[in-house]
């Protein structure tokens, strides 16, 4: 009986079940509960299914759902619950599944015919929201929307869409003629250029002329490259002319004028009214409906620039360079509008990996039947179907439209994880299908790693890495053995070890080991497989302490007895110990000072360097065990690491020494402690970047190493983000002085700081793009003929472009914030009523504080 | 990012229902009324991360502090991480929780990382309340998971069978390794 009760409960706040029933079949008899009516869905909640699932059941005739939708809703028009149901959920689908507008659009067309007042409403909706989204300058809603509208082109008067388009058109040419460097036109156009197809493949005939004029006019803003494309190309021209893609409106630009040639056949959209049409011979045929007026929609004189920042977009497909087409050359139109489709719905519908998985499995569904290969096709199956007519391989256009976000630059709309994610769903629904298509996409990125941008590339790395792990490590490393000769600073080398070391890092060495044919076992060193690296104090070995300068490591190593080949080896101990038992600061100082006194006796130019060593490497040591443990060795000993740092510029750079060198093996550990010590601002990122591209430079042959470029990247990262706050802190509105005087001088100062940042890299690397470093000359005959000289400028140029890429963005972002800020002395409004005002301001002055603090 | 207050299929940044749950069986309980368990929730920077690898007696193996860090830290800083430890002997018993600077990181990272393999386990993210000591202890009899005790199915990562298998299977809120 207690079972019983709590069945009942359990369904009761469950509000359903049912479950017990069926089991205890006899109960039913003397059941007290009041007998349910036999369970009839509501025409709403019915309706809703089908307009949500709406195309995406190959098994079903989608023109049917579309008719059935339309009569259900006509014939109760009454319903309020159920118009709102298809008004609504029509817009959320055009808002959110841009793949279904031609189907959502289809609906809205059959209503039409059947009752126009129902079709008004959707109307009325989608023009309150497109005006909502003009005005607020979200561009790809505005897209979304005006595309819904357009493919209702037939049954709206006169010029319908167009005038609209013209607008947008006037708005765009006003930017350009303003500033060469407007982005805003741009996407203005691309809202015009991504229109213009769907209203062509809508029921509206008659309308090539104002499309073919439209597209005269967008040619020389589309088709003129803009300044910053080749800096956001998946490829620098400078190093891969060929791979560089176009801009995607200027491809879209020249793929509608073919289309324009060839009577807008876009083949590839589907027409779901077509059927409609013919199948409901007594309805009245589209031409013969009262049309409507175009909803009045204004476009601001001013257009706002919108919430998203806006960069030019370049088309990259990893499926470019194959002997056979599985994915529609840039020469189709199909290229630009599936891509344009599936990169929404993936951006749109980032709350959902799984949801996004399979939307893109069903490409299929949502365009013209035949437009694809049956699913799963094999790659050498499309070779036999490559003659009759022109079909794509379903997979590689969808995961070609995944890479094309992965590797957006300067950054995608979501973190990069995301990207992964859906790329590992889409394995897991369809893996027979997907893994081929992802194995072909390796071998492209891994091709052309030696001219892709190295953002991009570290981006390839980290999701390559992270994906195995997914997937049990499994890759076809021997199709990549001979690579192995090359040197180690080629870029194809650096990214089997930065590979193997990111999976070891998801995973263990030991494991790692397992997965991989024999003639890479080498790579997994002995050190690598050890939990705990080497304390040097202990060991017998001959290793040198880090000293200055080589000349003086010759120096000091010639004075060293036998007896005293690790120098300081017993201090190193005993700190150790010290440290392992949390002992005082006041434990620890006679044996720094014990050893500063012995480097002195050597002559060691900076006795704190080997005092810095035995410590820092006795805290690594000590905290080997895990993250928290270092963490907590370090928190125990901040005051003397911060006192360290601060003293002596060579012992600052010996702290990162120190923990880069213990941890040399397992690189991934290394830097995370160096990110922690930035925290505690123990290290400041001057001094990591000094470490990395002055000290330990190497003629430049530092820059091939992965770990070095995620650490470079991460610390720039966490200056740029800081300034990000404060900007952020500065733009608030309701802001006033004097917090306004003070944010702003802490936002000119950071800024100083962040660009003498940038500058130092600058002119760190130039010299090694230019072959004109001093270690660079050095090698070799000094010709700079060597053929690893060759490369270690293209890692400088690569990195370079990186750099002066991150610069720019963060320079415009900081000029446009500051563009709409409140200017500096402007004073309170004399408080009239209420105390709002003070509340305001009270919370600008704890930012102020804050900032001005450095928290 | 959609703009749509109410989306068109589910969000995986929604806190599972345990949190609902326990909160529903207290009111049953006691009539007494505790504050939206949402509410908890709201701007909450914790994720209680479980089915991560544990040591056994015959098995010492287990998801270290880094591995978590390497995979957790692609959805934001990571601001503290505190392993699951087992009540006896603190070893790590198969769960985390792992904080981070701001609320979107979280969600994010349930959205984009939870249900996702790491040591290749498909590990389980959930939004919580936050971190407080003592909770990083296992409140099983043994010193583990309790649901490690009651568990049916095999897990070679986790000890295989259940340690003291019990009729009563409180699954859903013995997930969390906390007692509060």
């Amino acid at each position: 009986m207690a079972d019983y009760d709590r069945d009942r409960r359990h369904n009761n706040y469950r509000g359903g079940g049912g479950g017990r029933k069926r089991r205890y079949r006899d109960d039913d008899d003397y059941d007290r509960r009041p007998q349910r009516r036999r369970y009839e869905e509501p025409l709403f909640v019915q309706v809703r299914r089908q307009l949500l699932t709406i195309a995406e059941s190959a098994a079903r005739r989608v023109e049917d759902d579309i008719v059935g939708i339309a009569k259900s809703v006509a014939d109760h028009y009454e319903d309020e619950e159920l118009r709102d149901t298809l008004v609504n959920i029509s817009l959320d689908l055009v808002l959110e599944q841009p793949m279904k507008i031609p189907f959502v659009a289809a609906v809205t067309l059959a209503t039409h015919n059947l009752k126009p007042e129902l079709s008004a409403e959707v109307l009325k909706k989608a023009s309150n929201l497109l005006q909502k989204h003009i005005d607020s300058g979200s561009w790809r809603e505005v897209k979304l929307l005006i595309r819904f509208l357009g493919s209702l082109q037939a049954i709206f008067e006169g010029d319908g869409i167009f005038p609209l388009l013209e607008e947008f058109f006037a708005r765009a040419a006003d930017l350009q003629s303003a500033s060469s460097e407007d982005l805003l036109g741009l996407e203005l156009v691309k809202v015009i250029l991504f229109t213009i197809p769907y209203v062509m493949s809508s029921p509206a005939t008659g309308f090539e002329a104002q499309a073919s004029a439209l597209l005269e006019k967008t040619d020389i803003i589309a088709s003129t490259p803009h300044a910053l494309v080749d800096l956001v190309n998946t490829f620098s021209p400078d190093e891969n002319k060929e791979a560089a893609g176009p801009s995607v409106i200027g491809l879209m630009q020249s793929q509608l004028q073919a289309e324009a040639g060839q009577g807008w056949e876009l083949k590839c959209l589907p027409r779901p009214w077509k059927s409609v049409q013919e199948e409901s011979e007594e309805q009245k045929p589209f031409e013969v409906v009262t049309k409507i007026p175009f909803p009045q929609i204004t476009v601001p004189s001013a257009v706002p620039n919108g919430p998203r920042p806006l960069f030019p977009e370049v088309y990259l497909s990893v499926y470019a360079e194959q002997e056979i087409y599985t994915v529609p050359p840039i020469s189709d139109i199909t290229s630009s509008i599936a891509r344009d489709a599936l990169v929404d719905t993936i951006n749109l519908l980032d709350f959902n990996r799984v949801a996004t998985a399979k939307y893109l499995i069903d490409i299929d569904c949502y365009f013209t039947p035949y437009t694809f290969v049956k699913r799963a096709t094999p790659f050498d199956r499309m070779r036999d179907l490559a003659g009759e007519g022109q079909s794509w391989k379903p997979e590689d256009v969808a995961v070609d439209a995944v890479f094309s976000q992965l590797y957006q630059l300067p950054t995608p709309e979501h973190k990069l994880v995301y990207y992964h994610s859906v790329l590992t769903e889409c394995c897991k629904i369809a893996p027979a299908a997907i893994a081929p298509s992802l194995g072909r996409a390796i071998r492209y990125l891994y091709n052309h790693l030696e001219t892709m941008d190295l953002e991009l590339s570290n981006r390839f790395l980290d999701w390559f890495a992270h994906h195995l792990s997914n997937f049990g490590f499994t890759w076809k490393w021997s199709e990549w053995v001979e690579n192995l000769e090359l040197p180690a600073i080629h870029p194809k080398m650096a990214f089997i070890h930065g590979a193997l070391d990111k999976e070891i890092r998801l995973s263990f060495a030991q494991r790692i080991k397992g997965t991989l044919p024999e003639p890479y076992i080498p790579l997994i060193t002995e050190g690598k497989e050890k939990d705990t690296p080497e304390f040097k104090y202990l060991s017998e070995s001959k290793s040198i302490p880090r000293l200055a300068s080589p000349s003086e490591e010759i120096r000091i190593r010639s004075q060293l007895t036998p007896a005293t080949v690790t120098p300081y080896s017993k201090e190193g101990q005993e700190l150790g110990q010290l440290i392992r038992k949390k002992a005082s600061d006041d434990e620890i100082q006679p044996v720094i000072a014990a050893i500063e006194e012995q480097a002195q006796g050597l002559g060691v130019e900076d006795p704190k360097v080997p005092s810095t060593d035995a410590f820092v490497t006795a805290i690594c040591f000590v905290g080997s065990k895990s993250l928290s443990h270092v963490l907590s060795c370090i928190e125990r000993n901040k005051e003397r690491l911060l006192s360290v740092g601060s003293a002596s510029h060579q012992a600052r750079g010996q702290i990162i020494t120190s923990v880069m060198e213990y941890w040399a093996d397992q690189p991934g550990i290394a830097i995370n402690i160096i990110d922690k010590l930035l925290n505690y601002t123990i290290l400041s990122p001057l001094s990591v970047l000094e470490w990395a591209l002055n000290e330990s430079i190497a003629a430049g042959t530092i820059l091939s190493k992965p770990h070095i470029f995620e650490m470079i990247s991460a610390t720039v990262g966490k200056v740029t983000n800081r300034m990000r706050q404060i900007v952020a802190a500065r733009t608030q509105s309701g802001l006033y002085e004097p917090q306004l005087s003070v944010l702003d001088e802490t936002l000119s100062r950071e800024r100083v700081e962040m660009q003498a940042l940038f500058k130092f890299i600058e002119d760190a690397i130039v010299s090694v793009a230019a072959g004109s470093n001093d270690e660079l000359m050095e090698r070799g005959d000094g010709s700079g003929d060597l053929p690893e000289d060759a490369i270690i400028r293209q890692w400088g140029r690569r990195w370079l472009r990186v750099f002066r890429r991150k610069l720019g963005v963060e320079e415009a972002f900081i000029n446009d914030a500051l563009a709409g800020a409140t200017p500096v002395g402007t004073e309170a409004p004399a408080l009239t009523q209420g105390d709002d005002g003070d509340v305001q301001i009270g919370d600008a002055d704890a930012d102020a504080d804050a900032i001005a603090d450095g928290q | 990012m959609s703009v749509l207050e109410v989306n068109t299929v589910d969000r995986l940044d929604r806190p599972s229902a345990y949190y609902a749950g326990k909160n529903k069986r207290r009111r049953d309980d006691r009539e007494e009324r505790e504050p939206e368990p949402n509410n908890k929730l709201q701007g909450a920077t914790t994720l209680y991360v479980g089915n991560l690898y544990a040591p056994t007696i015959e098995w010492s193996f287990y998801t270290t502090e880094e591995q978590i860090h390497e995979l957790f830290a692609k959805c934001g800083e990571i601001k503290r991480l505190v392993m699951g430890l087992d009540r006896f002997n603190k070893t790590p018993c198969g769960f985390c929780f792992v904080e981070y600077y701001t609320h979107q990181d979280a969600l994010d990272c349930m959205k984009y990382v939870g249900g996702t393999k790491l040591d290749e386990r498909i590990i389980r993210a959930d939004l919580d309340p936050g971190f407080e000591e003592g909770r990083q202890y296992g409140r099983g009899k043994s010193g583990g998971q309790v649901r490690d005790e009651y568990r049916e199915e095999y897990d070679p990562g986790r000890g295989g069978y259940g340690r003291a298998y019990d009729e009563q299977r409180q699954r859903e809120e013995d997930e969390y390794g906390a007692g509060r």
